[in-house]
């Protein structure tokens, strides 16, 4: 305990000075510093408080966002910064005190912080399709969930959307598990869920439902919920997270607001004369997302390809566009030549441009609707 | 013409799909009427299709493409003279075997290779060289697995950026109008030459097609990825 301690002190000014200094957020920082001085310190730090993780390719930081503002009513809650969902992120949350500690997970890194933190209650949101050059392939990281889920302690309850089939293969050895479905999987079916996660075959769907012959089926929920959009989804799974950590109204809410649209990763921004809707669009599935809620005649798209934005820019051959048509599109991003020729081949008249500046110039006024990827979105709106 | 993807649900994990898109466009810039016919696992595939596109998938995925792949309909179409192209997953499908869930499979015999578990996995740009063409093509290639070459198919390129095959020195296969490749990008969005060839092909003449963009996208990539 003497060296955490140390660690924590060392941590802790470290992250003040990176601060007073400006030199980056400051929030990373501590935390590697502290398992730098302490391997063991989310283990020691996370032993005394209530701890709910939430992981999954979309989703992770408004799920996250939303338990904490619900848990707070019942008690302290520290959180991992957004989108700091590797180690240092979580040892950086717990360098406070508090009663609970609502944290976001990589999905690589579940397996490596659940066994630090013990946790009451872990969401397992959605997997698809998300920077495969690190990933690989998303059965992959659906057979290293359902590993962990069969090695849990009985204590943890896993809460599940098994609309989504690399989900409900994951909890299929969990010894604690609530199911939870909405009626079908969104647009009818999983776009990356052709094949039965857990036995190989051909998985036929119908309506959002799958059922496959060797048991795998979104039929046999815990618990119904109407269908809504991942927001919607995202919502009702933070609702059953706090209700199952002690937030006793959490689910009369859920009745409550089922037309729930918001904590969609939209941050309104002003540039110059220029108001703007920027949207996090990092993947196939939260693309579409993004997509099918322009509403506006003026967008910008913005594409990156470094680590975190996946560095193979394939996947948007996978995204329809043609939402976009007719309205007045400009590309740009240190990829943006790649998104200009994939939307130009469907026949979406586009302007290239080299910078963010030249993109907001090309406007000059009025609203402007940005969907930006990974880097680009935490660059144009910070933490 | 007619341009036939297959099982997209299936054989669509790397974005392969763009293929067909580029091939539809660029055949209408070039005032070549086609039609994009999208067979899945659960179709009859027609065997009077001009191009037929296969692309990259996971394992189990790869095993069913194949399982529905072997009842002759593509071998059929490949004895009439159609043009396929083929990559990563579905290039190892078109093969003597492949190594798929840990085990070995039968593959569809259309071009004399075998494919075997690497010593890796190879992720990352790759560019090779085309004989074919006489130019540089990128792509990305994000697979495990290692193709040795057999007697009556050429490498389809020679690596210059990456691993290809497996080995660092070939990547892809060609035999008559097969063709595989372990380039996704799309490879054709990339390399709008090797998508002018395909066209070409399955015209039976020339066919030349001018858009800048394409051009600018493709160099810009070949100055980045050497």
């Amino acid at each position: 305990m003497l060296r955490l301690k140390f660690a924590l002190a060392i941590a802790e000014s470290a992250g003040f000075l990176s601060k007073l200094l400006r030199r980056g957020s400051g929030e990373t920082l501590p935390g590697r510093i502290l398992l730098a001085l302490c391997p063991n310190a989310i283990e020691l730090l996370a032993q005394s408080r209530v701890v709910v993780l939430v992981s999954g390719t979309n989703g992770k930081t408004s799920t996250t966002k939303e338990i904490v503002s619900q848990v707070r009513s019942v008690g302290s809650v520290v959180t991992s910064a957004s989108g700091s969902n590797l180690a240092r992120g979580v040892a950086g949350a717990l360098m406070k005190d508090s009663v609970f500690a609502v944290l976001e997970v990589d999905e690589l890194y579940l397996p490596e912080i659940m066994a630090q933190t013990n946790p009451a209650v872990v969401v397992l949101l959605n997997l698809s399709r998300d920077q495969l050059h690190r990933m690989h392939e998303v059965k992959r990281v659906a057979t290293r969930w359902r590993d962990l889920c069969i090695g849990a302690e009985p204590t943890t309850i896993f809460i599940a959307d098994i609309d989504d089939p690399f989900i409900n293969y994951a909890v299929t050895g969990a010894a604690s598990v609530i199911r939870v479905s909405f009626g079908g999987a969104t647009d009818g079916r999983h776009a990356d869920g052709a094949v039965c996660p857990s036995c190989g075959r051909y998985l036929d769907w119908m309506d959002g439902h799958y059922q496959c012959e060797c048991g795998l089926s979104n039929e046999s929920a815990d618990q119904l919920y109407k269908n809504g959009s991942a927001g919607y989804r995202n919502f009702v799974l933070a609702s059953i997270a706090s209700d199952a950590v002690g937030v006793h109204d959490a689910l009369t809410n859920v009745a409550l607001r089922s037309d729930y649209r918001g904590m969609e990763r939209a941050t309104e921004k002003v540039f110059g004369a220029v108001s703007t809707r920027v949207r996090l669009t990092k993947n196939p599935a939260s693309w579409r997302e993004a997509l099918a809620g322009v509403v506006g005649d003026n967008v910008i798209l913005i594409l990156n390809a470094r680590e975190v934005d996946g560095i193979d820019t394939s996947w948007i051959w996978d995204i329809s566009f043609v939402a976009l048509k007719g309205k007045n599109v400009v590309v740009t991003g240190e990829r943006g030549i790649d998104l200009a020729y994939r939307i130009h081949t469907e026949g979406i008249e586009n302007t290239l441009v080299t910078t963010f500046d030249e993109a907001i110039e090309a406007f000059g006024l009025g609203s402007v609707e940005v969907l930006a990827a990974y880097t680009a979105f935490f660059s144009l709106v910070g933490q | 013409m007619k341009i036939i993807r297959i099982h997209n649900e299936l054989l669509g994990t790397y974005g392969d799909r763009g293929n067909a898109e580029v091939l539809v466009y660029r055949a209408g810039l070039a005032g070549i009427e086609t039609t994009l016919l999208d067979i899945g696992y659960r179709d009859l595939l027609p065997s009077n299709g001009d191009i037929y596109l296969l692309g990259g998938a996971e394992d189990a995925a790869q095993i069913l493409s194949c399982n529905a792949l072997s009842n002759g309909a593509l071998h059929g179409a490949v004895e009439k003279g159609a043009i396929v192209l083929a990559i990563c997953a579905g290039f190892q499908i078109l093969g003597q075997s492949f190594y798929a869930n840990k085990t070995e499979q039968r593959g569809l015999g259309l071009l004399n290779i075998t494919t075997i578990p690497g010593t890796d996995r190879y992720v990352g740009d790759i560019a090779i060289y085309s004989d074919l063409l006489k130019i540089n093509l990128t792509g990305f290639e994000n697979h495990g697995g290692k193709t040795i070459l057999g007697a009556g198919v050429e490498a389809f390129g020679s690596v210059v950026v990456g691993h290809g095959n497996g080995d660092g020195v070939s990547d892809g296969a060609v035999a008559g109008n097969i063709f595989g490749t372990y380039l996704h990008g799309p490879v054709l969005a990339r390399n709008p030459e090797f998508a002018d060839l395909l066209l070409s092909r399955a015209h039976g003449s020339p066919v030349v097609v001018i858009d800048p963009l394409a051009t600018n996208y493709a160099s810009m990539r070949r100055k980045i990825v050497r």
